[in-house]
């Protein structure tokens, strides 16, 4: 790994952020909803009458409080430069809360269900497949049919079926939200299980409906590597059947894992949204369909621009963290 | 003495639900302490499964059906797999043909040479694995730092001899070498080889060598066993095998070595042909000055791969020129230039007067189909997707050579039978359901279809048994003469490059160091470095002493002028080159 190879990634990864940054600008105002109506429409439905000249009055003066009136060359330069300081604004909807608000609040919600399921559908179908592989007998035989069913169903459908039986039917468990409504969110350990509880249907569908992609993707790859030289050498050599799985086997055959694992951290928050809407979650993709709903560009341009930037983080990581991982690679080589 | 091992009876046979193979048949032999025992056959000939079957490594569906094979109080074939696998290693060791992915690749030599001995119950602190690890690289001739390093980072040689290493680590009493050096040159073969003769002796272990190639069992192995069709077709001393073999096949693959010795006289030149330099307008395929330089890692320093050369193909005289080295001296570089798969560095490559570089969409696909490629990996030259058919009727269809199907199969059928391959059997199979030198007579038959004006070939026989090889490379002759097809042929094989070029260059770190006619340059060569190549090679006359390699002397005095002078023999007729042109 070398000093230029890194600052290479680096003016990458800016570039892709200006790129993402200026469709992120244009794209909502193709959609053509006009926030500050929109919002002056729920303003409306809440009660009162408003004259039509008190109306436009209102209108201009939320324009040039969000920078709305100004040409929309001006307009894009602003934003560039909110954006260079991450500095999102305020929500139309919401206002006066902040859109750093907003996202404070979903965040945490999303990387705790989605980053910790998706590490534990990684680790578990990446074991199960090499397993698979490694020991062939009944019990491994039905477990690769099974993984193609779990992989080949939507997890919004897993989810709706947990819901309907779990939650419904044997009202085991909660069958939406973040926490039980009727209890304070506090740092203590009665809440940390409350939400535990909460979250153990949506984390089980996310769970149940990707472990099946890991463990056929890490088949794939056993099956590839145990048939190396390498393994020949190791099994010549009389190595124990431990150092072989694991130091052998499940070593070379992660490193492809990796990458894709990379990626699917990249999408956590997209990957989700159904989730969250399904089970009624109160992290990012909830708020997402809501100011989408809303016409609330400026909370669209920071929830797109998190998206970006964990994207972004995640692939530079990856392309730190790899040549670790596979000595053959380097950095920066042509 | 009492032998060190004692096989009598083996037997392996493959069932399967339909079919049974008996791989080995009723196998017996002996190994002293301190004996090589050779294995020799073709490909499928039982030897691998014999030795294979010594370590209780036979792959499903795989049986030892019968036999016992005695070492002291052990009986190898009637241990249980946890017992065979104490054995492994400490008992018996296998060093594999470590030049392509024996080792693992993610992790450093130290460790493959520390995972066995440990796994094999060796308590050792910090300082003893170091110690450890310092001695078996010093044994192996690796050098010291070598432990330190990934098996990506070593060359063929040195993998070969961090397989030596890993093997010999808990000196075991009995070594199996597979094929251990058929993917390396000859220099880095003797060299190899050497190494393992002294790790043998000082261990005292008996060494079972398995392979195909007679000049290296002639020089390595005090005796030999001849396997065909899973069983022993002969056995007894080298020497006495060599001197008067008792049966047919053992005289036929002594006989199909290329001897040095015998050749066919040079052909004539045709008449009414300058002998001499390729005309400007007779140019088929030219390099002017052309070079290759690889540039390593970001910062790293510039790697002279092909110092400037040049040279030109006639289009009226097809010729047939070998190029000759050792791995990593230039010689694919130079064929990927020709290919017009890579830019030179300097200087430019012509075909038919137009640069290659520069040339347009339609031209560069008029030279695709003049300059075919026949690659040395018969096994990732097809695409395992499709038929082998596949890889004939799209390019015949595409360069407009068949104007239909019926067309492309019928010039399909007739470029198979030209190698020797029955069409109608060939048709419709995949690349995984043939063998090594199905396939590569399949590559030769692909690359002449095309009715190319040049093929470059680059070790197109690597792969394939001597008997089959001489068959190849007469198919290759009898298309120049043909269809005027031009050759260049590229490998580590001298002895090939004797038996069926008109021409040979001798490559040596990207410099052309001799060219001439193979009658001098192989028989009676002039550069140092041809020399050690030639001496190299192993001979199949057991009394002819496989010499030590004679190291290159150090820079300096006269010795390194030679070295570094560029040796150009008399004209090849019909084919120019001025090599070394730049300094």
């Amino acid at each position: 790994m070398n000093l230029s190879g890194i600052l290479k990634r680096l003016v990458l990864t800016g570039l892709v952020f200006f790129g993402a940054a200026t469709l992120n600008f244009f794209l909502p105002r193709l959609s053509g909803g006009d926030p500050i109506a929109e919002r002056l429409a729920q303003l409306g439905d809440s009660g009162g009458t408003m004259s039509a000249e008190a109306l436009s009055a209102m209108i201009a003066s939320y324009n040039e409080r969000f920078g709305l009136d100004l040409p929309i060359w001006e307009q894009y330069l602003n934003y560039l430069w909110d954006m260079m300081r991450l500095d999102f604004g305020y929500s139309i909807a919401y206002f006066p809360t902040r859109v750093w608000t907003l996202i404070g609040q979903a965040l945490p919600w999303t990387i705790g269900l989605m980053v910790t399921t998706t590490l534990i559908a990684f680790l578990a179908g990446s074991f199960l497949g090499a397993f698979a592989v490694w020991r062939r007998n009944a019990v491994t035989g039905t477990l690769m049919p099974l993984m193609m069913v779990f992989a080949a169903v939507p997890f919004y459908l897993v989810g709706l079926l947990l819901i309907f039986f779990l939650g419904y039917q044997l009202r085991w468990f909660p069958t939406g939200g973040g926490f039980s409504p009727l209890v304070l969110p506090s740092w203590d350990l009665d809440f940390a299980f409350n939400v535990l509880y909460h979250a153990s249907l949506p984390a089980a569908s996310i769970v149940l409906s990707s472990i099946g992609i890991w463990a056929l993707a890490m088949r794939g790859m056993m099956v590839t590597v145990a048939g190396q030289d390498y393994m020949t050498f190791a099994r010549a050599r009389g190595l124990s059947d431990r150092r072989m799985f694991f130091s052998y086997g499940i070593r070379n055959a992660m490193l492809p894992q990796v990458t894709t694992l990379g990626l699917a951290l990249g999408q956590v928050v997209t990957g989700a949204i159904l989730v969250e809407i399904v089970f009624s979650y109160p992290g990012l993709g909830n708020l997402l369909l809501q100011a989408v709903r809303g016409a609330d560009h400026f909370t669209v341009y920071g929830i797109v621009m998190i998206l970006v930037l964990t994207i972004c983080f995640v692939t530079l990581v990856l392309d730190l963290v790899y040549p670790l991982l596979d000595p053959r690679v380097r950095l920066g080589a042509p | 003495m009492a032998p060190l091992l004692e096989v009598r009876h083996l037997s392996v046979s493959f069932a399967t639900d339909t079919h049974r193979i008996n791989a080995v048949r009723d196998v017996s032999f002996d190994i002293a302490p301190g004996e090589k025992l050779g294995f020799v056959g073709e490909s499928g000939s039982g030897k691998t499964t014999t030795a294979l079957a010594l370590m209780g490594l036979v792959p499903n569906p795989g049986r030892v059906t019968n036999g016992v094979a005695r070492m002291g109080d052990l009986d190898l074939l009637g241990l249980s797999q946890e017992d065979l696998k104490a054995e492994r290693l400490r008992t018996v060791s296998y060093i594999p043909q470590g030049a392509m992915n024996s080792l693992n690749p993610v992790q450093r030599v130290r460790d493959s040479v520390l995972d066995g001995m440990e796994d094999h119950g060796e308590q050792m602190g910090r300082g003893e694995r170091r110690a450890a690890v310092r001695e078996l690289m010093e044994k192996a001739g690796l050098p010291h730092d070598a432990g330190a390093r990934y098996p990506h980072e070593l060359s063929g040689g040195m993998k070969q001899r961090a397989c030596i290493a890993v093997a010999i680590a808990l000196k075991p009493k009995l070594l199996i070498a597979d094929e251990p050096t058929s993917a390396l040159d000859v220099i880095t073969q003797r060299r190899v080889m050497q190494t393992l003769d002294r790790v043998q002796r000082e261990l005292g272990s008996g060494l079972v060598l398995i392979g195909h190639d007679m000049g290296l069992m002639a020089q390595f192995v005090d005796r030999l066993v001849v396997m065909r069709q899973g069983r022993i077709v002969e056995a007894g001393s080298t020497k006495r095998v060599f001197r008067s073999p008792r049966a047919a096949y053992t005289r036929e693959l002594i006989a199909s070595v290329p001897a040095m010795p015998v050749r066919r006289p040079v052909e004539p030149v045709r008449a009414g042909e300058d002998p001499g330099h390729v005309e400007d307008d007779d140019a088929l395929l030219s390099l002017e000055n052309a070079s290759k330089t690889y540039r390593r890692g970001f910062f790293g320093k510039d790697v002279a791969a092909l110092k400037p050369v040049s040279l030109r193909f006639s289009r009226s005289s097809p010729r047939i020129i070998a190029m000759v080295g050792q791995s990593g001296s230039g010689k694919s570089a130079c064929g990927n230039l020709m290919l017009g798969f890579q830019k030179p560095t300097t200087g430019r490559i012509t075909f038919g007067g137009r640069d290659v570089a520069a040339m347009k969409r339609r031209e560069k696909s008029d030279f695709r189909r003049q300059v075919q490629a026949i690659f040395q990996d018969p096994y990732a030259s097809f695409n395992p997707f499709y038929t082998i058919d596949h890889a004939f009727t799209v390019p015949l269809r595409r360069f407009g050579i068949a104007a239909n199907r019926a067309e492309a199969y019928d010039i399909m059928a007739d470029a198979l039978q030209r190698v020797g391959l029955d069409p109608g059997a060939t048709f419709g199979s995949h690349a995984h359901q043939l063998s090594g030198g199905q396939r590569q007579r399949i590559m030769v038959a692909r690359a002449v279809a095309l009715r190319p004006k040049l093929i470059v070939a680059d070790e197109p026989v690597s792969m394939v048994d001597a008997s089959l090889r001489a068959t190849i490379l007469e198919n290759i002759r009898q298309l120049r003469d043909e269809f005027g097809i031009s050759v260049f042929y590229i490998t580590h094989d001298l002895a090939t490059a004797y038996r069926s070029s008109d021409g040979v260059i001798v490559l040596r770190r990207g410099r052309v160091v001799e060219a001439g006619l193979p009658d001098e340059v192989i028989r009676d060569p002039k550069h140092p470095y041809t020399v050690q190549l030639v001496e190299s090679i192993p001979s199949t006359d057991p009394d002819q002493a496989w010499a030590r390699v004679r190291e290159p002397r150090a820079p300096g005095g006269a010795d390194a002028d030679a070295f570094n002078q560029s040796v150009i023999r008399s004209r090849i007729p019909g084919f120019s080159l001025w090599p070394g042109t730049v300094a």
